[in-house]
């Protein structure tokens, strides 16, 4: 273990270092690019022995990805918003044919307006393609979560892809220290890769990803959410051995001064931080102010989450993505969904869209709307808490003005 | 807890200090910082900042900088760029800024109401030592006068960060600390 400094894009590429893959594709995209350019350096100064396939674009990264590893390799790829979407056919590929790739994905804005900067709207879009998902909030955690995601994504009950989601700038471009394992410690973690089920090799083929009958189709969808299933348990044991090894604790849900709190809020990703900070403000004014940060969104961690905000009557769920058309965020639907039945009130937030900052004056305001409905002073909240009053004028476009 | 603002141009490597600083504190003095860059999508030229927050211990905060402790200014032009490096400023914030001269800095004084500040000629400790006009490593030695950082951290931190240029670096820093005056 030393101590060593990473950027969240350092940290991604020392963990793949780690990780010791046989091949890399990956196609450079702001704000993930540091880490298609630190790896094509590690490759050519001889640091990760691997295989650096030049790719045109995000769609042919992944299927080299999908390809190398099924030959029975550990492959790296990274990318980061619409890169992803991009992928996404392949993405679905990928799981579908059950090739446990680890990627890191640096959180970015989708189009449109363009924008290079921080929200979730990329991977919420991928939260049903098939790819376990971890959101991580500091720049340590980027590379522990990558480390077990190569355990859980590889175990055999899982075979499963991950997602490795930190936030483009806020944690992509954060440098911070990071308690890093040696070689030997990490790969004793990691472990070689192995390949199992179905395989590429030329000297005895096989069809992959063949067209697939109604009659078996469903089965092989059961399948997947067989894994989904075990990668509950699977990260688990991971993160517990993990723990073990390496002295950091990790875990799906993680709760923050919860227990005597009668208002919460639910986070995920950089924002998590600043929500702690206000928590801490806040109970040292004596108001019982907890909060509960999503790790793992998929598989989604209903019965912790229910476990761990079931006495809490008023709760605020943060979403970094709109939601478009949705009666809230995803990730509220999902909070709101895992405690169906019980009598919290659960009021859905949006923003820190497009790198809008979430700030502990974002923090405080949020807290300010709960605790006003858990008084009785109101019951309603500014579900887009950020959003500017003039938005419905801006860039209103007078068509035929000259006509 | 330091909440520090750097204001400069693309170009000037004020995110690439903001970087070297974290690992100044972070590494040569046992402490803790995150760093937020935000600039637009232009590159050179445009005005760049980038949010440090330094602590004693892990720092929760992850965000911008709304009323900063100490603000960097690389570059004397960002006053009649339309840049306000007074946002959030009390006459408590402390400014470091790159100066060619008394006057420049007494007009940043006057417009901010500003109290504390460090000045030095950060582009000509730059060019003596590096060669380069970029400032970073010079306003970084700048910086330790604050008091925020030792200058022998920084010295450490710019010499490991730059490569084959890392000591002419290193000078540019030192050379920069020597300058600077209360001003």
């Amino acid at each position: 273990m030393a101590i060593k400094m990473f950027d969240g894009n350092g940290a991604a590429v020392e963990a793949i270092r780690l990780a010791r893959p046989g091949v890399i594709a990956a196609y450079p995209i702001t704000p993930q690019s540091s880490i298609a350019e630190h790896l094509a350096d590690e490759v050519a100064e001889g640091k990760i022995n691997a295989e650096y396939i030049r790719v045109e674009s995000e769609h042919s990264a992944m299927s080299m990805a999908v390809g190398a590893q099924l030959t029975g390799v550990r492959v790296a790829t990274a990318t980061a918003s619409v890169g992803l979407a991009l992928m996404h056919e392949v993405c679905g590929v990928a799981a579908g044919c059950r090739v446990p790739i680890v990627m890191p994905v640096v959180n970015r804005s989708l189009v449109a307006p363009w924008s290079l900067w921080c929200d979730h709207s990329d991977t919420m879009a991928e939260r049903d393609t098939g790819w376990l998902q971890f959101y991580c909030s500091t720049v340590q955690e980027i590379l522990d979560l990558q480390l077990c995601a190569y355990r859980i994504s590889e175990h055999e009950n899982v075979m499963t892809p991950s997602m490795v989601c930190f936030d483009g700038f806020y944690l992509s471009h954060s440098m911070q220290r990071v308690d890093t394992p040696s070689d030997e410690d990490a790969w004793d973690f990691v472990k070689p890769y192995v390949r199992k089920n179905m395989y590429l090799d030329t000297k005895d083929v096989m069809f992959i990803n063949d067209l697939c009958p109604t009659v078996e189709h469903t089965e092989m969808k059961y399948q997947q959410k067989v894994g989904f299933d075990e990668a509950a348990k699977v990260a688990k044991e991971v993160f517990a051995e993990y723990e073990e090894r390496f002295g950091r604790k990790l875990q799906a849900v993680e709760t923050y001064c919860l227990e005597d709190a009668e208002v919460a809020v639910v986070t995920m990703g950089s924002m998590s931080g600043t929500g702690k900070y206000v928590v801490n403000q806040l109970r040292e004014q004596g108001i019982k102010a907890g909060l509960l940060r999503i790790c793992m969104f998929r598989p989604f961690p209903a019965e912790e989450i229910k476990e761990a905000l079931k006495n809490i009557p008023i709760i605020g769920v943060v979403d970094r993505s709109s939601g478009l058309g949705a009666a809230q965020g995803p990730v509220c639907s999902e909070v709101k969904a895992a405690l169906s039945g019980m009598d919290n009130k659960v009021f859905g937030y949006v923003g820190g869209i497009a790198g809008r900052d979430i700030s502990d004056g974002s923090f405080r305001k949020i807290f300010g709307e709960l605790l006003d409905i858990h008084a009785g002073k109101a019951d309603a909240v500014t579900t887009w808490f950020d959003v500017r009053p003039d938005a419905m004028d801006m860039r209103e476009v007078e068509t035929n003005v000259n006509v | 807890m330091q909440k520090i603002k750097f204001y400069g141009i693309g170009g000037q490597g004020a995110v690439t200090a903001a970087k070297i600083l974290s690992i100044a504190v972070s590494l040569h003095q046992s402490e803790y910082a995150i760093t937020v860059p935000a600039y637009g999508h232009e590159r050179r030229g445009a005005p760049v900042f980038a949010h440090i927050i330094v602590d004693d211990k892990p720092v929760l905060l992850n965000c911008y900088v709304y009323e900063p402790d100490i603000i960097v200014v690389f570059d004397e032009n960002l006053i009649d760029m339309g840049v306000n490096v007074g946002e959030g400023c009390t006459e408590d914030t402390i400014m470091v800024i790159n100066a060619s001269n008394q006057e420049i800095v007494d007009r940043y004084k006057k417009e901010y109401g500003l109290k504390k500040v460090y000045a030095c000629n950060a582009t000509e400790a730059a060019l003596k030592n590096i060669g380069l006009n970029i400032p970073n490593s010079a306003m970084l030695g700048a910086l330790a006068k604050s008091g925020v950082v030792k200058i022998e951290a920084i010295e450490k931190a710019v010499t490991e960060s730059f490569g084959k240029v890392g000591e002419k670096n290193g000078n540019a820093a030192r050379y920069a600390y020597e300058h600077t005056w209360e001003a």
